[in-house]
């Protein structure tokens, strides 16, 4: 049996006669179906039907799409429960914030939302706090990631070759992303603290007077990326090592007959086997540091005043604190806005780059 | 499978390398040391000035994680961690193995048929991961009250399976592509079912891929928190959340208790890693080249 | 097809399904068996609570009502309650809050208001008149001092004075503190008692040793610190503490009960106000370096004394029972308790104001008639002498009259014999549901105080026109 690779053609092909035929593959009718039934019951239907309802609609649509794509359309079909389970999960929330960021709205009170157009989002684009938190968190995330990227990569090419304990030395580069927060959060303010900290204390051997790590915002600030980049540079070092590991032998040895220097080899050999993992690496990283939110919260609770508050610190207070759940989804989707178009462009450039290679 | 390769590009770096390599390792390691220390100590040895590195080591902070009495002179009752860890352990496995299982598929799927728009959908799957937590919440937690998933196993689990598979299929994607397509046609060519060239020929080529994703998986699931402490009941709590009652209250932090926790917390995780990181560091590909 | 049947047959069930689920309400608690859901923070006087009710509490009316309580760790427990309310959950039937919270989550329409249960009920009418009337009006009520009433106290909790009294009643220290400042060293808590800020000052200065130098005849291994009190970011860790200060020299918060007249520019920032804050910034100078960071909350002041790095600190009373506990301790045995300093003004009076901390409890509003009834019934089982006495006897604090004025109550805890005259000069932070707001910008602008970042004069500008644009957005100022 061989694939034959989906193409425009084949699509057409399979296209039902007309489109409200109703048959089991047909999954445009059960499109339109769930596209009337969905607005009709959110809208007439108390939330529980109206759920079961919409489930059911959507549930509709899956099937017949299965049934029309069985056989005929592996892409889709490997896809497609990838894709379902995202739209349940994450989709829909996501639509429904998008909703509420258009209404004034506070989630702690009975009054039902009133619609407000942009109003949140001008709010939001007024506000110097949100300008100036996002600075904070523009220095937060080029720093760590930064260091991550830094770190990670030397912590890989230190163990990329095989020697006596390699494994267990491994482990305990890896262990600092295990730990949950609440205990990174304790000890690390621990580690800092002037009285008790083991830096001030390691410090205090030589000067003899305490040390205060995080009475600065230059210093808090750099308390915060040690370690978040502590935390999650084994990230980075595992992504990169499973691509050094993966570089076929047989490129190196001839490489080192044509006796080409370590930098050559490392840009025309290694490079190309690690760069989408580095890719990868440097993607997660950013979307997660742009979010940061615990190690902050935890560490210096934005202090001091309000030198290292960043903007998942922000959202937090206006979503949960202030409940202003209109201009807090608002704000997020200006997040998301600012997070889609940075990696978008990240990934033109790079797929340039490889265009060129 | 192609013939005449050298495995893969680990080569030897031989003790010299392990000198470097432990003294790094060492100090990388030393905070989370000094967590598993303090997990031996009694709660006065804990923060003493100068810090001690040699104590009389105690366990009674194992036993307290388990037993112990919540007000003062009371006896000791039954803490619920061994429920804890359970939850924690069943919930992060069952999704970290369901999140790998979808988005192998769809990452060969996106990997080997294309469909128009391919980069499209690879994007919106990443954006799933863009958004502060926070704000959509409300939503989830509206959704999961509506469907009866709140407050069980089901709800958080549907969740963190979620939460995994953008990683799990940018991350297999990004495996698959390095493979060359050969092997595979080669494969059909001789007959094989479309079954039979994923699971026996595609698959096992990477191994390394499936562990190393595996492993990030686990991790971001074990210490997921805002998730859980709002969808999980009393039965169904994960240990992150219920380590929190060690800080605040009546004390500023039970740092033995703590401690303990954390070291306990962190055996499961580091078992999994280490058997899977035989696996990760066989290489990628074997021989196979790079398209 | 077969397969497609079936397919068909479960989406109609599924769809039935869901009419059906729509029509009909929760079931409700059984007649005989109630379960009241609780939300609560995991700490000693929650679970002293469900210990007495689990032994003690059987239901006048008959049924088998348990308190089924949901311990929630204290870093989260406002989260995990601001989601279960908001959701539209139904979870609780009862909960734990801060009283900051009562307008936020009154306003929401999620906490009881007990007025017509109060009125009909002469039991729980007796209960009001013995709870002490400051505990009433900040607990209870909302707007804040009015006669709206939605809880009952749990852990009444207020400041005070920790102190070592090993180092404040030896000899030698006597000896030099009264050589330097020409006064006696205060040792007994009756002398703790009548200190003042100046006298605190003092103390700060005078304890203040490093490594090496001798404490109470003992050389130190560790620098030593005089005082320390709540200078922190989080939640309310410095807000606490400053109120105190603020209203001891006669200067104010915003006061909500004078809405909408009532101005925050000119009273928050007010001369008064400002010289009340830099009274309590001058005094950070004797506090362990942490202070300089902005982050010496209150668990880190309590880390502190329960380490012996500092003589004397000013903390809730929850606090207490881990510092005399050895376990947790090393100054176990050292310490004794005292109410908070004041203010003394030129006639030698003490002018004393400080603000209330603890916890009430609330009745949620989505209870059937049955459930409430149990439930009132529980709180007044909670409320009676015998059982405040037992919470006591555990460690907690009461604030019935007839519990805290009884001779025995102070033998319980070496803290009691300062609570009760206490509680005749506590005020609550506002109850309004901007509190978050009021409160987290004015921790912001304390902190960068407290950090050298601004002088107090600045903060409080800042803070007084924050809080009176906010509060004339929402209709509060007019």
């Amino acid at each position: 049996m061989t694939q034959t690779p989906v193409t425009t053609a084949t699509v057409a092909a399979a296209r039902p006669a007309t489109w409200w035929t109703p048959r089991w593959s047909n999954w445009r009718l059960a499109l339109v179906v769930a596209a009337v039934v969905l607005p009709a019951s959110a809208l007439t239907l108390p939330v529980n039907a109206a759920f079961w309802l919409s489930l059911a609609a959507a549930t509709l649509v899956a099937v017949t799409a299965v049934v029309d794509a069985w056989g005929r359309r592996r892409g889709p079909l490997l896809v497609a429960p990838a894709l379902a389970l995202l739209f349940v999960t994450n989709l829909f929330p996501l639509m429904w914030s998008l909703g509420l960021s258009f209404f004034r709205y506070r989630a702690n009170r009975g009054a039902a939302p009133v619609f407000a157009g942009f109003a949140n989002y001008q709010t939001v684009f007024a506000s110097p706090i949100v300008w100036d938190r996002l600075q904070t968190t523009a220095l937060v995330v080029i720093l760590t990631v930064g260091t991550q990227m830094i770190v990670g990569f030397l912590l890989a090419l230190l163990f990329e070759k095989e020697f006596p304990g390699r494994r267990v030395l491994l482990m305990l580069v890896l262990t600092p992303m295990m730990l949950s927060y609440v205990a990174i959060g304790a000890f690390f303010r621990y580690y800092y603290e002037p009285t008790f900290g083991l830096l001030s204390q390691a410090v205090r051997v030589f000067t003899g007077r305490p040390f205060i790590l995080l009475d600065t915002p230059a210093r808090a600030l750099a308390g915060i990326i040690v370690a978040d980049a502590w935390m999650w540079s084994p990230f980075v070092m595992l992504l990169v090592l499973s691509g050094l590991v993966s570089v076929p032998a047989y490129l190196y040895e001839a490489a080192e007959v044509d006796r080409a220097s370590w930098w050559r080899r490392f840009w025309t050999i290694t490079f190309p086997y690690i760069r989408s993992l580095l890719l990868l690496a440097l993607l997660f990283r950013t979307i997660e540091a742009f979010k940061i939110f615990d190690v902050v919260f935890l560490l210096t609770e934005g202090g001091p005043g309000t030198s290292t508050e960043t903007i998942g610190v922000y959202v937090y207070r206006l979503a949960f604190q202030y409940f202003r759940t209109g201009e807090s989804t608002a704000l997020a989707y200006i997040l998301l806005f600012i997070v889609v178009v940075l990696t978008n462009l990240y990934l033109y450039f790079v797929k340039q780059r490889s265009a060129e290679a | 499978m192609a013939k005449g390769y050298r495995a893969r590009g680990v080569r030897q770096g031989g003790w010299g390398r392990t000198g470097l390599a432990a003294v790094v390792s060492v100090a990388y390691f030393f905070p989370v040391l000094w967590i598993i220390l303090t997990a031996f100590k009694t709660h006065n040895d804990a923060l003493a000035t100068p810090p001690k590195f040699l104590f009389h080591p105690t366990i009674e902070n194992f036993i307290a994680v388990f037993r112990r009495s919540y007000i003062k002179g009371f006896e000791a009752v039954d803490t619920g961690f061994a429920l804890f860890f359970f939850n924690s352990i069943f919930v992060s496995a069952s999704s970290v193995v369901i999140a790998l299982a979808i988005g192998t598929l769809a990452a060969y799927g996106f990997s080997r048929f294309p469909l128009r728009g391919n980069d499209t959908y690879l994007f919106i799957i990443l954006t799933t991961r863009m958004l502060p937590p926070i704000v959509v919440i409300i939503p989830i937690f509206l959704m999961f009250r509506v469907a009866g998933l709140s407050g069980g196993y089901a709800g958080v689990m549907l969740l963190y399976t979620a939460f995994n598979l953008p990683f799990a299929i940018w991350m297999m994607k990004s495996f698959f592509d390095e493979l060359s397509g050969d092997v595979e046609d080669a494969a059909r060519v001789d007959g094989s079912s479309e079954t039979r060239v994923f699971s026996r020929v595609a698959l096992p080529q990477v191994r390394a891929g499936l562990a190393a994703t595996a492993v990030f998986g686990l991790i971001l699931t074990w210490n997921e928190f805002l998730f859980a402490l709002l969808l999980t009941g009393v039965g169904t709590r994960t240990v992150p959340v219920a380590m929190a009652q060690t800080i605040g209250g009546d004390i500023g932090v039970r740092w033995g208790l703590l401690a303990a926790i954390e070291t306990l917390f962190l055996v499961p995780v580091i078992v999994v890693s280490f058997l899977l990181q035989h696996q990760l560091l066989r290489g990628v590909t074997f021989g196979t080249i790079k398209r | 097809m077969r397969i497609q049947w079936r397919i068909a047959r479960a989406l109609i069930v599924v769809a039935v399904l869901a009419l059906v689920d729509a029509g009909t309400p929760p079931a409700p608690a059984g007649a005989e068996d109630i379960v009241l859901h609780m939300a609560v923070p995991d700490w000693p006087p929650t679970r002293i609570m469900k210990d007495l009710a689990d032994k003690q509490y059987k239901a006048p009316s008959g049924n088998k009502v348990t308190l089924e309580p949901d311990f929630i760790p204290w870093p989260n427990y406002y989260e995990r309650l601001a989601a279960s309310l908001t959701s539209g959950e139904k979870k609780y039937q009862m909960a734990v809050s801060d009283s900051q919270w009562l307008g936020a989550f009154i306003e929401g329409g999620y906490y009881l208001k007990l007025n017509k249960y109060i009125d009909a009920d002469p039991q729980l009418q007796a209960i009001l008149r013995d709870i002490h009337p400051a505990v009433v009006d900040a607990y209870m009520t909302y707007p804040y001092k009015s006669k709206n009433y939605y809880g009952f106290p749990q852990m009444p909790d207020l400041l005070v004075v920790y102190y070592r009294k090993d180092v404040f009643c030896n000899p030698a220290e006597q000896r030099a503190f009264r050589a330097r400042y020409r006064y006696k060293l205060p040792c007994t808590p009756q002398e703790m008692n009548n200190a003042d800020w100046s006298m605190v000052r003092d103390i700060g200065e005078f304890f203040r040793r490093t490594a090496g130098e001798k404490l109470a005849g003992q050389p130190l291994t560790d620098d030593f610190y005089g005082i320390a009190y709540q200078a922190g970011k989080g939640y309310d860790f410095a807000s606490m503490q400053i109120n105190g200060f603020i209203w001891q020299y006669g200067a104010d918060i915003w006061d909500e009960t004078g809405v909408p007249h009532a101005h925050a520019v000119g009273v928050v920032n007010s001369d008064a106000a400002v010289k009340a804050f830099d009274h309590y910034l001058a005094l950070t100078q004797y506090m362990p370096p942490v202070v300089k960071t902005g982050t010496m909350d209150i668990f880190k002041v309590d880390e502190l004394f329960r380490e012996g790095k500092v003589a004397w600190i000013i903390q809730w009373i929850g606090f207490g029972e881990s510092t005399i506990t050895p376990k947790t301790s090393k100054v176990a045995d050292k310490s004794a308790f005292a109410m908070m300093p004041g203010l003394r003004g030129p006639d030698g009076k003490i002018t004393r104001w400080s603000n209330i901390g603890g916890q009430p409890f609330i009745l949620t509003t989505w209870n059937n008639e049955k459930v409430t009834r149990e439930a009132l019934d529980f709180c007044k089982w909670w409320l009676s002498k015998d059982t405040q006495i037992k919470f006591a006897k555990a460690g907690g604090q009461s604030a019935l009259k007839s519990v805290y004025d009884a001779p025995e109550y102070n033998t319980f805890r070496p803290w009691n014999h300062a609570f009760g005259p206490s509680l005749d000069w506590q005020k609550d932070v506002w109850h309004v549901p901007e509190f978050f707001e009021l409160l987290v910008e004015q921790q912001e602008e304390f902190n960068k105080a407290i950090t050298g970042q601004e002088t107090a004069k600045q903060a409080l500008d800042t803070i007084a026109s924050f809080q009176e644009k906010l509060l004339k957005e929402s209709g509060k100022i007019q």
